[in-house]
């Protein structure tokens, strides 16, 4: 019915819906399934938490302190966007902006290791490590500068050495960027937000036209002073957000949370066993555990939840309750 | 009222009044088709009333006396087609009592609030709920969605649909109204009734409005224009402020004019900002103040403890008021303390 989007509008930075001035038809692509196209993060449990994974089209955010699972998160989705589609996957290969450093590379082939071993047929002749872009990030500018310039060639053709199309970008972390150029005065404030809206424009913009999953990581900052009035403002379905036994609220404030489709909020919280029978091990310690959690802050397709989940050597897997 | 002196049959003048049409202007932009779904008559029938109105229509206009104040109404005229104009209900019965029965025809309404809060929800019902049948209270209507976020999910709204049609069945079966029962309704084709445009910049949101009046004129049935949001585009390096509220106005205008002349609701989503005064920062909806003064209504959606509210923060009619909201697997529905409370009565 319609052109391929990818052969007709590769010139305009039109959208096809207005290019040819004519609603898009929803239920183009569904006829078998009435979803959006989602990317699956790698474990079936996440995956029906978050109905079928990261959303296609559209921006969601992993927000947590660090060493909460942010990038362990992100790494697994790297691996199993190159899935076919049967399994969940994008068929893609994807892009990992990063501007926190090191990269974890061990982590990665660790994590690459487990994820050929479960599909040995798929990843017989060649590494998923291959199918990963990484690019390092110094600044809100050069990512500005990267997405204006740089990434239209790299998404419209596939990159040498894989047939596989970019189809998921994650930015590890968006934070990170903002965190140091800008000061706390109105006139800082608001040259931030305009670049927030900048970035997050073209990024949809991007999702929109190649039907990316987009995912951008964000920091927390730790919440101080009384809960009434604007500091306390409550964004989304969890009144506040607790990591590690603090009230802490997302970084980059209220005009970023405007610029993302989706929050995620990952919690890690010490969890004492056994503290109702007051059951002490032999040697006379408590037995604490890491309770880690997934929550959907906001989401347009997702209702109020969380679900429990573990980082193990294999990777990121949600618990069934 | 002018359909008084159409030359018509008198079962056909009540069925016209019955049905809202008062006024041969509204009449004038009608399909027989239209007519006759409406009046639930032949389809010659209706083309042969819409042929007397035309006729009646000549006649006024060549007579000279009304020529000066050609397409002007008198207040009493006005006042009865706010009451026979419809609304959209918005699914939570407290809200559309505030609203005064739910999002009016013919106005330009506002809706802003945090993000999380319920917007594109809200603005996904009210698409669905404009295409609940006449006969069920609703306008039977298509929408036009605008997306200027990428928010608008299909199965979400799917999902909102389903539980529509259960709604109406319900309602058809409450009313044993059987006969009306042979329309089957399929909660994909309310997905075939919103008219979805994805917009990635300003450009295109401000041709998509300037194309909207053709697109309108040429899709009569549409009864309700939800852009989510309005403000998205707007905030990204604007350097000259003015040349901004110069084109929001625009924008505005252009929404008022739709909504009057082909008498459909349109709604404005709007996302809430920090705004640098007196020396500490307040909450308020964006775009400046001037932009303010654009929309006939004014809905400002917040956190109340742990339930969703909506007040009334601007509208001609209606008086400022609040009251809660839930949104659920189904959409959005009454808040949940709130029917406890009147399952305790």
């Amino acid at each position: 019915m319609f052109p391929n989007p990818h052969s007709q509008n590769k010139q305009t930075s039109l959208s096809l819906c207005v290019y040819l001035m004519r609603p898009e038809n929803l239920l183009k692509q569904q006829e078998e399934a009435l979803t959006t196209q989602k990317c699956s993060v790698g474990c079936p449990v996440l995956d029906r938490f978050l109905r079928g994974g990261i959303p296609c089209n559209s921006i969601t955010e992993l927000v947590s302190e660090s060493g909460c699972g942010k990038t362990q998160f992100s790494l697994q989705l790297l691996l199993s966007a190159q899935l076919p589609l049967s399994l969940g996957g994008l068929s893609s290969s994807s892009l990992y902006l990063h501007s926190e450093f090191p990269f974890p590379l061990r982590r990665l082939q660790q994590l690459s290791h487990s994820f050929r071993s479960s599909h040995p047929t798929l990843f017989s002749s060649h590494d998923p490590c291959d199918s990963i872009f990484l690019h390092p990030l110094h600044s809100a500018h050069q990512l500005l500068d990267l997405l204006h310039n740089k990434i239209d060639s790299l998404l419209s053709n596939p990159p040498p050495n894989t047939q596989l199309p970019i189809k998921l970008i994650v930015i590890d972390s968006i934070a990170a960027l903002f965190r140091s150029e800008f000061d706390n005065n109105p006139s800082d404030l608001k040259r931030r937000s305009s670049l927030f809206f900048n970035i997050s424009t073209k990024l949809k913009s991007y999702a929109n036209r190649f039907g990316l999953a987009v995912v951008v990581t964000n920091q927390v900052v730790d919440f101080v002073g009384s809960s009434d009035g604007l500091n306390g403002l409550r964004v989304g379905n969890l009144a506040c957000l607790y990591s590690s036994g603090r009230r802490i609220c997302p970084a980059l404030g209220l005009s970023w949370a405007n610029c993302v489709n989706s929050r995620l909020f990952l919690s890690r919280n010490e969890e004492v066993l056994g503290k109702e029978t007051g059951l002490v091990d032999d040697d006379g310690f408590v037995q604490r555990r890491t309770k880690r959690q997934i929550h959907v802050v906001f989401a347009p397709h997702l209702p109020e939840s969380s679900c429990e989940f573990v980082i193990v050597r294999e990777g990121v897997f949600g618990l069934e309750r | 009222m002018e359909v008084l002196r159409l030359a018509v049959s008198a079962t056909q003048r009540g069925k016209l009044i019955s049905a809202g049409y008062t006024s041969l202007s509204s009449l004038s932009s009608l399909s027989p088709s239209d007519l006759a779904r409406d009046l639930q008559i032949s389809e010659s029938e209706a083309s042969e009333i819409l042929k007397a109105a035309s006729h009646c229509g000549r006649l006024d206009n060549s007579d000279g006396s009304h020529a000066i104040v050609t397409g002007a109404q008198t207040a009493w005229d006005m006042f009865h087609e706010e009451d026979l104009s419809r609304c959209i209900t918005t699914s939570c019965a407290d809200l559309d009592n505030i609203l005064g029965g739910g999002i009016n025809c013919k106005e330009v309404t506002e809706i802003g609030g945090v993000p999380g809060i319920g917007k594109t929800q809200l603005g996904i019902q009210l698409a669905v709920n404009v295409q609940i049948p006449v006969d069920c209270g609703g306008l039977g209507g298509k929408a036009i969605y605008i997306d200027t976020e990428g928010s608008f999910m299909v199965e979400r709204a799917l999902q909102i649909a389903e539980a529509c049609v259960e709604d109406v069945l319900e309602y058809r079966s409450l009313r044993k109204n059987f006969q009306a029962c042979q329309v089957q309704m399929q909660p994909k084709d309310f997905l075939n009734n919103i008219l979805y445009f994805r917009i990635c910049s300003y450009t295109e949101q401000i041709a998509v409005i300037n194309y909207l009046e053709k697109f309108i004129s040429e899709h009569k049935d549409v009864k309700i224009i939800i852009i989510d949001s309005v403000t998205f585009h707007f905030r990204q390096d604007f350097e000259d402020m003015a040349l901004r509220t110069r084109l929001l106005s625009g924008i505005a205008l252009k929404l008022m004019k739709l909504s009057k002349k082909y008498s459909l609701a349109v709604v404005l989503l709007n996302q809430v900002t920090t705004k640098y005064s007196d020396g500490s920062f307040h909450l308020t909806l964006a775009l400046g103040d001037s932009w303010s003064h654009a929309c006939t209504n004014r809905v400002i959606l917040y956190w109340n403890g742990n339930e969703r509210y909506a007040y009334i923060d601007k509208s001609p009619s209606l008086r400022s008021a609040s009251a809660p909201y839930s949104v659920t697997g189904k959409g959005i529905r009454d808040s949940a303390s709130n029917y406890k409370r009147i399952k305790m009565m």
